[in-house]
């Protein structure tokens, strides 16, 4: 069982990493950037310490929306990374920022990833509209994933985009389970399920999905639970099991005693703090 | 363009480099490169002292300057040599100390998997470094803006991680593998590691969608790459760069001139570098890609001279024997 009072200390320890500014740096002495101040955002509001903490960072993320409502890396990059509105949408959600929030979902459902026709050589629909990481590109798991998360959490569970979002993101599962970047295979080989884009996934398809297309992923998560090492892999795999009813309480202990070995100069803030979301237990990623 | 339409083209620019026409436009004779084979039968040697000798054999001159090691991190797979050698990193790392480097840092942002855990974070890298040696994860951090010097891509600049850009030197590291796309990815592909996921994504499918020939030639008239090792110990042929076959050569390739690291390279590969499109390309700016640039030292290459099993596209760019 991990006390209120180590969740603190490792809330504190976060806390530690944040600049003058208001940002947060992915590692320490780095320049601020948007996802990690957004899951740290996310972390505070979900272990209950999203008082005045949490102040300067939503303060710092909401600078950074631009004109058009997207979000961007950081202050001097304004146009890159504009992924991160969706995570972006999650956050003024639960600090109640509605303008800010709808500004956000507007810009995320008029970015449409390229679709080109199917190959006959890779079993995967490409016809399927998602997200990408870069305008004018093809769609992957991770932005589609954080944007269907979006569009569920903000009350958009049946917009006609979550809908295609979710049938793209059944369309990449790897057949045996799980999730990579966004290729379930090639020339008839599966390729290797990612821990982190797996958790991320299953969150975003749950509810509206029949729990038999998705039971391989998490069957697959579960199984592996002892190959599960990093923050970043147990922190997702916490929150995707928990998300479905399954037990994680041995992979929490985990991710606690990993958390808490973890030298500064290794520490990634963003996976850090999706460390206590997983810990908190409070499913901030559902609608 | 398609991989038949790159063969092609490569076909055509290397009749015309033959001729002497289009690397350096045939008026500058191109400097000899010198290009050292180091046989390394297996990952159990402590390789530092070698590599060091080589390196300041070449000319390299470290001491004081902030190096970066960049190796080739895809994806971790428990029996494919997909990444480069742990044990490589480290003797390269422990050779940039011998040589005295002021900072030694080991970076990568890894192409398809961005926990960091399983490149440059990974513990077992980690306990194989020298302590003074850092691991910095190019992913996810802070990027320069960098005017893109070659214009094919059409993107007015890159944004490189900020420790490649900033670093005195930098040491390409990647693994000797064919690769499904470009035919070969060694020194000059590795440098898609040099651009932070967090702008480019997971895959850096921005890079695709401009031409992966034009992207790795943008980026190699625009990151400059100081030195090339090559860890050829085991490679990998057929699919590459994630689905293919360990193929053992036993030698690591090293050269302060990328190109002729891998021009020679391929052709240890059993790939004629002149039907190979973008290092064609790369020959009208960087020296090495013709056999008679390039000076070898070290061992023997018939030692390790080998055919590497390739994709059908990719059986026409073969050739040889070389040596």
């Amino acid at each position: 069982m991990i006390t209120a009072l180590e969740k603190a200390a490792l809330v504190n320890r976060l806390l530690s990493f944040a600049l003058p500014g208001g940002g947060l740096p992915y590692y320490r002495q780095g320049g601020p950037s948007a996802e990690p101040a957004l899951l740290a955002l996310l972390a505070l509001s979900a272990s209950g310490a999203a008082g005045v903490s949490a102040k300067p960072l939503l303060s710092w993320v909401s600078g950074l929306q631009n004109a058009d409502g997207s979000v961007g890396l950081n202050p001097d990059h304004r146009s890159q990374g504009l992924w991160l509105t969706a995570p972006a949408a999650v956050v003024f959600h639960h600090f109640g920022l509605k303008e800010a929030r709808d500004r956000t979902l507007g810009f995320v459902t008029s970015v449409k990833s390229v679709t080109v026709a199917n190959d006959p050589n890779i079993r995967q629909d490409n016809t399927l509209t998602g997200w990408p990481w870069v305008r004018g590109t093809f769609g992957w798991v991770e932005p589609t994933a954080w944007s269907v998360v979006a569009l569920n959490v903000c009350g958009l569970v049946g917009h006609p985009r979550a809908v295609e979002g979710r049938a793209f993101l059944l369309d990449r599962q790897i057949p045996s389970g799980g999730w990579n970047y966004g290729n379930p295979g090639l020339n008839d080989r599966e390729l290797l399920p990612f821990w982190d884009t797996t958790g991320l996934a299953l969150i975003a398809v749950r509810g509206k999905t029949d729990a038999a297309r998705v039971r391989a992923s998490l069957d697959l998560l579960e199984k592996s639970q002892e190959k599960i090492v990093s923050p970043c892999g147990l922190a997702w795999t916490v929150m995707s099991l928990e998300s479905y009813g399954r037990d994680a309480s041995r992979l929490k202990q985990r991710l606690f005693g990993v958390m808490n070995s973890q030298p500064d100069d290794a520490l990634n803030t963003a996976h850090f703090a999706a460390g206590l979301i997983a810990l908190a237990g409070q499913k901030v990623f559902l609608p | 363009m398609k991989r038949r339409e790159f063969l092609k083209e490569a076909a055509v620019l290397a009749n015309a480099a033959a001729l002497g026409g289009l690397a350096r436009g045939g008026q500058q004779r191109p400097a000899l490169c010198p290009v050292t084979l180091l046989s390394m039968p297996d990952y159990g040697r402590d390789m530092g002292k070698e590599i060091a000798d080589i390196m300041a054999g070449d000319g390299l001159v470290l001491k004081g300057k902030k190096v970066l090691l960049k190796p080739n991190f895809v994806e971790a797979h428990p029996e494919r040599p997909i990444n480069t050698n742990p044990a490589v990193i480290a003797g390269v790392a422990s050779a940039c100390l011998r040589l005295g480097a002021a900072e030694v840092a080991v970076g990568e942002a890894s192409g398809h998997r961005r926990d960091p855990w399983f490149s440059v974070l990974s513990p077992a890298l980690k306990s194989m470094l020298d302590r003074r040696v850092k691991c910095l994860d190019l992913n996810h951090g802070d990027a320069v803006a960098t005017l893109n010097k070659g214009g094919r891509t059409g993107l007015p600049a890159f944004y490189l991680a900020r420790p490649v850009a900033e670093a005195d030197v930098l040491i390409s590291l990647p693994k000797m593998k064919t690769h499904h796309y470009a035919g070969v990815t060694l020194c000059l592909k590795n440098l898609f590691g040099t651009l932070p996921g967090i702008y480019y994504g997971w895959p850096k499918n921005l890079l695709h969608f401009r031409g992966i020939e034009n992207s790795i030639l943008d980026l190699a008239q625009t990151v400059r790459v100081h030195y090339g090792i090559i860890d050829g110990v085991v490679g990998m042929e057929g699919d590459g760069p994630i689905m293919g076959k360990a193929k053992p050569v036993g030698a690591l390739v090293l050269s302060p001139f990328p190109l002729a690291a891998d021009t020679t390279a391929a052709r240890l590969m059993g790939f004629d570098p002149r039907k190979i499109l973008y290092l064609v390309q790369a020959g009208r700016f960087l020296p090495g890609l013709r056999a008679e640039d390039v000076v070898l030292r070290g061992e023997n290459p018939k030692r390790f001279a080998t055919r590497f099993d390739c994709l059908e596209d990719f059986k026409r760019a073969r050739g040889g024997p070389f040596f």
